[in-house]
């Protein structure tokens, strides 16, 4: 394959679904309608083909021709002569996103398709759906191959403004315009510190080119050619991450994500699984030299990611609508990725990313499809024993689950124990914290399944339960394929990571401090762990199962006998509460000050000013009273004191 | 003989009580004899002036005078008695507004 | 003469403020009157001037004496014109000024402009005020006949215009320069043509003079001015035409404040 079938299928992969997106939205509501996701599917499908192409050729290339920048044409000048480019770095982690984002993201536009209709009929704004969908995957499309930090930032905003878009769908809900708004605006809060960091990368080192920033970062110079101190670069590195939380919801920065789930479920499922979480990983990956340079960034990357992990994992134990669970374990699981960063296995979190890809999607669009039958109702306390109502969505939400607790030989399974193990290697606790979560995991997961797919049949009032359309399970089925069968990419021989190795090789994994080959060799120092892990999440689901099928009354006494336990994760730490006392009150109270200032101050300075005429005229409206003689009186005197003055000068007309 | 400075003199005290007259009645009728009452003071001054230079021209201006006066008064008192008849007051401040 | 000057102009200035107190109490108001001292400061103003316009009429001839009476009759007449409450009187007034300005035409020796102005005003013009004024007739004594409006700056206009007028007449040649006009002029030998051009028409009749410079020199003035009449009488006519529309307009006549309110926009 030669390098022009590379650029052309690079384009391609953004601009089929730019095309759609725009084709979309310009025809969508005058001629297409119910047709709309034809054009969208039709993108994401291209974009999809030429992204497995791509992966083809950096599969099939050798040694260091692994990467290639593709230059498409020059952009914005930077002043200095030099040009900001559009340019794709093609690699084996771009070409692994690629596949990722587009394969899910077109199996949740296929998806969409009966999804967004009611009763058959398109629900109002089908094309606009179909429409953001697609720019949507442009914008993460962009934000993957992109090769500079300007389009990584491009595709960044981007990806921020279809989420707003998407979660904002149904913008005549209040709770769904709410939670779009604080997508964005928390977003905006990660995004104002990844801006300053890419214009402390510009500041540095003059460019904002990956391979030129790259290089320098390794070279230890800034572009003046002075040592790179190690402090920039941390405060570099931080600042990105400030970015990376917003977007990947990491722990100061959550919030948004559980709230996210007002959206249609499938933008939660392309959200939570192919397009927009995944960025922070994805951009911490990409500037591993960066992060690594820094071993300050790189314990903040680790430690962040296990709290965050642990912390939204506590939460989802106690949550009951099905969506906000499955919100919570995203964050968590993105904390695995984060972790898996930071413990300098960046191959396995990026593989984490792609096995949790597939199972987080299946999960949110079963989760959709359970909604979809309970008549957008999605709270598990309100159904039970849907298991023979729903089988098919019963069959794959089991088939996600199991992925997702980490059931021996599933995807998820293997790269999370993947990451657990490099924990352990690091440091004990963050094994001890990922092994944890991963119990914690299983067993919220399968109170989910248990809660919702067993026990008595019940449903909501009024409610007629329907199995979904083809339309939506065959994309079910696909996921569920996946979810369990693609951790074997990883697992023998390391495949997996062997093929991520050219990228990662020089910045994460010779960068360790903990050699990845020292590892004891012993059979049971390789795979006891994941013997452990696997027994402990089989455990958990015992327990569940025990707890919520069997024993259905134990829930009751723990939640009662454990009170300031449990309501504290039922309010989720209180993290909104805190930021409603921390940020928004004194916001508000800043906006009253602000306000009443406005009113009192500045309007009454307006007032004042607006006085002065008003007063003036006041006086002389008096002689415009229309009263001719008032006029001829002034024009009297006027001439009479004229001819005085003049005569008295000139001394007489004698 | 008197001079002719007196004479202007008197036409000046004519016009300024024609003046005052105009400005301060408010009654339309009597405001345009102001009006004559100022011709009539131009007319003392002007034919004075036409003593003093021994010119008749003055005179003949004087006889203008009479004409422009007597144009006036028949155009002026057409128009009293128009609007006498649309607002059933002479008073000059009955149209002050522009409406109507 | 120039140096006269000030001390004929601070009694000048003095009279006309003088007289402008007079007025202002003359001037017709609701409130109390001030008919007595008005007329006490008027009528001193009034001797004040003609002791001034004695004064520079240093020999007095019977024409001086007429002079004076007349100019005070023109004065007394203006004064009743502006100042009194009922405009009919205000007419009759007015005539007596016409009449006292003739005569002081007279002695100007214009007697065919006295005639004229006696015959066109006192004939034509007033006798129109007056069928006016019929016409007009208000009921009672309405309240804007009996209330000048802002008397004190009108009379502050005049007296201004006065004060400047006042500090001119000393400038002017008086009766001391012009008794011995014509043997002065006789004397002057510098322009005798045009002397004698200009002296001529009055030489011989004046009347007859007039008429010469009126077919000669101000013909089209002449035209003019009896294009004027003719347009004015047309202007008469058209304006008293329209008394069927504007008994029309009576009919839909409203108070002020309702007017323009029923108007839709477009």
């Amino acid at each position: 394959m030669s390098i022009e079938t590379l650029k052309l299928c690079a384009i391609l992969i953004a601009l089929a679904p730019l095309g759609g997106a725009i084709l979309v939205g310009a025809l969508g509501r005058p001629a297409l309608r119910g047709r709309s996701h034809w054009l969208s599917i039709l993108g994401v499908a291209v974009a999809f083909v030429c992204s497995l192409i791509v992966f083809g050729v950096v599969r099939g290339a050798h040694g260091e021709q692994t990467s290639a920048m593709i230059s498409v044409y020059d952009w914005i000048a930077s002043g200095s002569g030099s040009w900001f480019k559009v340019e794709f770095l093609i690699d084996p982690l771009a070409a692994i996103m690629l596949v990722t984002v587009t394969g899910i993201s077109l199996l949740v536009v296929i998806y969409s398709r009966d999804y967004m209709r009611d009763h058959g009929e398109p629900v109002r704004g089908y094309e606009r759906f179909f429409a953001y969908l697609a720019l949507f995957v442009f914008s993460m499309c962009m934000l993957v191959q992109g090769g500079n930090f300007l389009l990584l930032y491009l595709g960044w905003e981007a990806v921020g403004l279809c989420s707003y878009l998407l979660i904002g769908f149904y913008y005549q809900r209040p709770a769904a315009a709410a939670a779009a708004k604080k997508a964005f605006i928390v977003n905006r809060v990660g995004d104002f510190g990844f801006g300053l960091g890419i214009l402390l990368i510009y500041i540095t080192f003059r460019t904002l080119d990956y391979g030129r920033v790259f290089q320098m970062v390794e070279a230890g110079v800034t572009a003046s050619g002075d040592p790179l101190e190690t402090g920039r670069l941390t405060a570099i590195s931080l600042l990105l991450l400030c970015g990376a939380c917003g977007k990947s919801a990491q722990l100061p920065l959550h919030v948004w994500l559980p709230d996210a789930m007002e959206g249609p479920s499938p933008v939660s499922a392309l959200i939570h699984a192919a397009t927009m979480v995944t960025a922070g990983v994805y951009m911490v990956a990409r500037c591993g030299v960066m992060f690594t340079g820094s071993p300050t960034a790189m314990a903040v990357v680790a430690v962040l990611g296990a709290v965050t992990a642990l912390f939204a994992a506590t939460i989802a134990v106690t949550q009951t609508d099905m969506k906000r669970i499955l919100a919570y374990s995203t964050i968590s699981q993105l904390g695995y990725m984060f972790l898996g960063l930071g413990v300098y296995a960046a191959g396995s979190a990026i593989f984490h990313l792609f096995t949790h890809a597939f199972f987080k999607a299946l999960l949110f669009l079963a989760a959709g499809s359970v909604m979809h039958a309970m008549g957008g109702i999605i709270d598990i306390r309100r159904f039970s024993g849907l298991r023979k109502i729903l089988p098919w969505t019963f069959f794959t939400f089991v088939l996600g689950a199991i992925a997702l607790a980490g059931v021996p030989l599933t995807s998820g399974f293997f790269s999370k124990d993947e990451i657990i193990h490099h924990a352990f290697t690091h440091h004990w606790a963050l094994g001890l914290i990922g092994l944890l979560t991963a119990v914690l995991t299983a067993f919220y997961t399968f109170r989910m399944v248990f809660v919702a797919f067993f026990g008595t049949e019940r449903v909501p009032e009024g409610v007629h339960p329907h199995e979904s359309g083809r339309w939506m399970l065959v994309p079910l089925f696909l996921l569920g394929i996946g979810a369990v069968f693609a951790g074997y990419f990883g697992f023998p021989g390391h495949n997996f990571q062997h093929f991520l190795e050219p990228v990662f090789h020089d910045t994460f994994v010779a960068r360790s401090p903990v050699p990845h080959g020292a590892e004891p060799a012993g059979f049971w120092a390789q795979y006891g762990l994941m013997f452990v892990s696997g027994a402990l999440a089989l455990l958990a689901i015992l327990v569940a199962y025990a707890l919520y099928v069997r024993q259905p009354w134990i829930p009751d006494t723990i939640r009662s006998s454990a009170g300031r336990l449990y309501t504290t994760l039922l309010h989720k730490y209180y993290a909104d509460e805190a930021y409603d006392a921390s940020v928004v009150k004194p916001l508000r109270t800043g906006g009253k000050v602000c306000v009443g200032l406005d009113d009192y101050v500045v309007d009454g300075l307006i007032f004042v000013v607006t006085a002065i005429p008003r007063g003036l005229a006041y006086v002389l409206r008096v002689l415009q009273q229309g009263a001719i003689q008032s006029y001829a009186m002034a024009m009297a005197i006027g001439f009479a004191v004229i001819m005085w003055v003049v005569l008295l000068s000139t001394g007489g007309c004698g | 003989m008197t001079g002719v400075g007196e004479y202007v003199v008197v036409g000046a005290i004519l016009f300024a009580l024609g003046l005052v007259g105009f400005l301060s009645r408010r009654n339309l009728i009597v405001m345009f004899l102001s009006t004559e009452l100022m011709f009539q003071g131009v007319v003392v001054n002007v034919v004075a002036f036409s003593r003093l230079h021994e010119h008749v021209d003055g005179q003949a201006f004087a006889l203008f005078l009479l004409a422009i006066a007597a144009v006036e008064a028949g155009l002026a008192l057409g128009l009293l008695v128009l609007l006498y008849r649309i607002r059933g007051t002479l008073d000059a401040d009955a149209w002050s507004t522009m409406s109507g | 003469m120039t140096s006269a000057l000030p001390q004929h102009a601070y009694a000048l200035y003095a009279i006309f403020a003088l007289g402008a107190l007079g007025l202002y109490c003359l001037l017709p108001r609701t409130e109390r009157a001030r008919t007595i001292p008005g007329i006490v400061i008027g009528s001193s103003a009034l001797i004040g001037l003609l002791l001034f316009l004695g004064i520079r009429i240093a020999s007095p001839t019977s024409a001086s004496v007429y002079f004076c009476i007349f100019s005070a009759l023109a004065i007394l007449g203006g004064v009743r014109v502006i100042t009194h409450p009922k405009p009919v009187y205000s007419a009759v007034y007015f005539v007596l000024v016409v009449v006292a300005v003739a005569a002081m035409l007279i002695l100007l020796q214009a007697e065919f402009l006295a005639a004229a102005l006696i015959i066109i005003y006192a004939g034509a013009i007033l006798v129109t005020y007056v069928f006016v004024i019929m016409l007009a007739q208000q009921s009672g004594r309405p309240t804007y006949d009996r209330r000048a409006r802002e008397p004190f700056a009108a009379v502050l206009a005049g007296f201004i215009l006065m004060a400047a007028v006042a500090g001119q007449v000393s400038t002017l040649p008086g009766s001391q320069d012009a008794t011995s006009r014509s043997a002065r002029m006789a004397s002057d030998e510098s322009l005798p043509a045009a002397a004698d051009e200009s002296a001529d028409p009055l030489k011989g009749s004046n009347t007859a003079g007039m008429g010469v410079l009126l077919m000669t020199k101000y013909v089209i003035a002449l035209e003019i001015a009896g294009l004027l009449l003719l347009i004015s009488m047309v202007g008469a006519i058209a304006l008293s035409k329209k008394r069927a529309a504007s008994e029309r307009i009576e009919e839909e006549a409203r108070p002020i404040g309702q007017i323009g309110k029923e108007v839709k926009p477009f």
